[in-house]
C-alpha cells in the first residue's frame, strides 16, 4: 500500500508517542526520539513495522517521538497513522468535536 | 476511603482519542492567546477509572490550591471539563512569564498532598516545546509508589494497578483529613455535641439489633431510657475531659491519656449507677473520651484539622495495645471482653482503634457523614452501614463467638446499600429483617454504634450535621 498523505496520530504527553507517517522511496525508514532508555527503540521499532507489515506499507518515512508509551498505546497509536496516511479513515475534526 | 467506588471504566482508545483532543485544544488555545501561558490541568490517574464523584472532588481542591498559587497572575480564560469520562481536566490561560507560570505550578505539584495527583502541563505560542520540570532544575516526576522515575516503572509494568490504587487512596484520605478543620470551640459546645451524638445514635432506628426507641434489639436489659439516663450521667466526665486536656502542659501526651483514663474509670462508675449496673457506654467512654481530650488539647490555639487530630490520638495511645494486653495471662480479676478477645483471636479491639487514631471514622465514616443527603435519620442509617462495612466489631463477635461473623457483616451492609440504602422502602425493610434477625440470633453491633457516635460528634463539631 502507498501513502497517500502526510499523517499525525498521537500526542507529546508522557506515556504517549507521536508518530508522522510521509511518503518514503526507500524503504522503512526510522526517525526515532525516545524519552525512555536506549533499550526500548528496538522494542518500539518492531511493534510499528509489526502494523507496517499488516497494511503492507513498504515505502515510508516513520517519524516517531516516545515519551514512554506502552507497547498496547504505541501499536493503537501506529494503526490510527496508518489509517489516516492510508486515507481509510477520517481525520477527527477536534474543532467540532 | 476508596476513590475510585462508583468510578466508570473507561478503554485505551478512549484514552487515546482524549490526549488527541486535549492536544488540539491546546493548540488552538495558543493561537487564541499568542500572548499568554496556557495552562492544561488534569488528574495523573493509572487504570481504566479516570472519574468518580470522589476525584472530581479532589480535582476541584486540587484546582482551588493551583488557582491560589497561580494568584499573582492574571487569568484571561478558563474552562473545565469536570465531567470527562476519561477523567475531569481544564484549562487556564494566564498573562506572565512562562518560567515564572511553571515554577508556580510546580510549586503546588510539590507542597500540596494532593499535588502529586496532578499533571499540569505549561505552553505558549512562542515556546515550540513545552516548559519541562527538568529544564528547570527538578527531577521527573516520580512514581506513586516507589518514588523512582516514574516513566520507568510505567513502561517495566513493575507494579500491580492494586498497589497504585492503594498509593492514591492514601494520598486523597490524608488530603481531605486536612481540608476538615475543627474550629476552637468553649467547653461547653464541645460537652454539647458528645451528648447529641450519644442522643442522636439511641435514637436512631431502624439499628440491627441496638437499644433504639422503637425496638429493644438484642438487649433485654436495657432501653432507650436506659441510655438517656446513661447520657446524662456523662456530662461530667466530658466536662472534666476538656479542662485536664486544655490544661495540659507537657509533651508527652501518654501522661494526658492516664489522667483521662482515671476520669473514664469514674465515669464507668457513673454510668452503672445511672443504669443499674448495664454497659450502655463503655465503648463511647473511652472513644469520645480521647476525641475530646484530643480536640482540647488541639484547639488551645485555634482550629485543629483531622488529620492533626489523628496525630494528637496516635500520641496519646502509643503503645497502648502492648502496655494494655502484656500480662493477660498474669491477671487474676475477670478478663474484660476486649482482654478476652485479644488474648483469643488477638484482636487489638478498641485500643487497637485508638491506638492508629481512629481510621475508620477519620479516613472513612466522617468524611462519608459529610459527604452524604437526606434527612438526619437517613444520614445516619447510612453511616452506621457504612461503618459496618469495615469495622472489626468486636461487640459483635462476642456475641457471636466467632470472628468469622464479620463476613457475614459486610454481607448485610453491601445488601443494605445494593437496596438504595435509607433513601429506599427496599434499604429500610431490609434493616428491619436485620432487626429481627440479629434479635434471633442474639447478634448486636455495639462497636459500629460506638464508631457512629465518635462520627457524629466530629461532624457536630465541624457543623455537618
Amino acid at each position: 500500500m502507498e501513502i497517500k498523505k502526510t499523517a499525525i496520530a498521537g500526542t507529546l504527553e508522557s506515556s504517549d508517542v507521536q508518530i508522522m507517517l510521509t511518503q518514503g522511496t526507500d524503504g522503512i525508514v526510522f526517525d526515532l526520539v525516545s524519552d525512555v532508555v536506549k533499550q526500548f527503540d528496538e522494542a518500539i521499532k518492531k511493534t510499528i513495522n509489526q502494523v507496517l507489515s499488516e497494511y503492507d506499507v513498504q515505502n515510508v518515512i516513520v517519524k516517531v517521538v516516545d515519551k514512554g508509551a506502552l507497547d498496547m498505546v504505541i501499536k493503537a497509536r501506529t494503526v490510527a497513522v496508518v489509517q489516516r496516511a492510508l486515507d481509510i479513515v477520517d481525520e477527527p475534526k477536534w474543532e467540532v468535536l | 476511603m476508596n476513590v475510585f467506588e462508583n468510578g466508570r471504566s473507561i478503554d485505551l482508545m478512549a484514552v487515546l482519542d482524549n490526549r488527541e483532543w486535549r492536544s488540539h485544544y491546546q493548540e488552538r488555545l495558543k493561537v487564541q492567546y499568542p500572548t499568554a501561558i496556557i495552562v492544561s490541568i488534569k488528574l495523573n490517574i493509572p487504570g481504566p477509572i479516570k472519574s468518580s464523584p470522589l476525584l472530581k472532588d479532589s480535582y476541584n481542591f486540587g484546582l482551588r490550591d493551583i488557582k491560589q498559587c497561580l494568584k499573582q497572575f492574571k487569568i484571561v480564560y478558563e474552562r473545565f471539563f469536570i465531567e470527562k469520562a476519561t477523567g475531569p481536566e481544564g484549562f487556564l490561560a494566564v498573562l506572565g512569564d512562562l518560567k515564572a507560570v511553571k515554577l508556580a505550578t510546580i510549586s503546588f505539584e510539590e507542597k500540596s498532598t494532593i499535588g502529586r495527583l496532578f499533571d499540569i502541563d505549561i505552553m505558549s505560542e512562542k515556546n515550540e516545546q513545552q516548559l519541562s520540570r527538568r529544564s528547570l532544575g527538578y527531577q521527573a516526576r516520580t512514581c506513586l509508589i516507589c518514588d523512582k522515575d516514574a516513566k520507568i516503572c510505567i513502561k517495566r509494568g513493575v507494579h500491580t494497578l492494586e498497589s497504585g490504587y492503594d498509593a492514591i487512596n492514601k494520598i486523597c484520605t490524608i488530603y481531605m483529613k486536612k481540608q476538615i478543620t475543627i474550629p476552637k470551640q468553649s467547653q461547653d459546645q464541645v460537652m454539647r455535641a458528645a451528648m447529641t451524638a450519644l442522643l442522636y445514635e439511641v435514637s436512631l432506628n431502624p439499628k440491627p439489633g441496638l437499644v433504639d426507641p422503637v425496638s429493644n434489639g438484642a438487649h433485654n436489659d436495657m432501653t432507650v431510657f436506659t441510655f438517656i439516663d446513661s447520657s446524662l450521667s456523662l456530662q461530667q466526665y466530658f466536662n472534666e475531659a476538656y479542662a485536664i486536656s486544655h490544661d495540659f502542659s507537657g509533651d508527652d501526651l501518654t501522661i494526658m491519656f492516664e489522667t483521662l483514663r482515671q476520669l473514664g474509670i469514674r465515669a464507668e462508675a457513673e454510668m452503672c449507677d445511672a443504669t443499674h449496673g448495664v454497659n450502655t457506654h463503655k465503648g463511647a467512654i473511652f472513644s469520645l473520651g480521647i476525641l475530646i481530650s484530643a480536640i482540647a488539647y488541639g484547639t488551645r490555639n485555634g482550629g485543629v484539622t483531622i488529620d492533626d487530630l489523628q496525630k494528637i490520638i496516635t500520641k496519646m495511645t502509643v503503645g497502648l495495645v502492648q502496655r494494655d494486653f502484656k500480662n493477660l495471662y498474669e491477671k487474676k480479676q475477670k478478663l474484660t471482653a476486649g482482654e478476652q478477645q485479644y488474648q483469643q483471636y488477638r484482636l487489638p479491639g478498641i485500643r487497637g482503634e485508638a491506638a492508629s487514631g481512629f481510621p475508620i471514622v477519620m479516613d472513612m465514616a466522617l468524611p462519608f457523614l459529610l459527604k452524604s443527603v437526606g434527612t438526619t435519620s437517613q444520614r445516619l442509617l447510612d453511616t452506621l452501614m457504612k461503618i459496618a462495612n469495615s469495622i472489626v466489631d468486636t461487640n459483635l463477635i462476642k456475641r457471636a463467638g466467632s470472628p468469622d461473623i464479620l463476613t457475614e457483616l459486610k454481607q448485610w451492609s453491601a445488601m443494605y446499600f445494593a437496596l438504595g440504602g435509607s433513601q429506599t422502602p427496599a434499604g429500610i425493610t431490609y434493616l428491619e429483617k436485620l432487626d429481627a434477625e440479629f434479635m434471633q440470633r442474639h447478634l448486636s453491633i455495639g462497636g459500629t454504634a460506638d464508631n457512629l457516635i465518635s462520627t457524629v460528634f466530629l461532624a457536630r463539631l465541624v457543623g455537618g450535621i
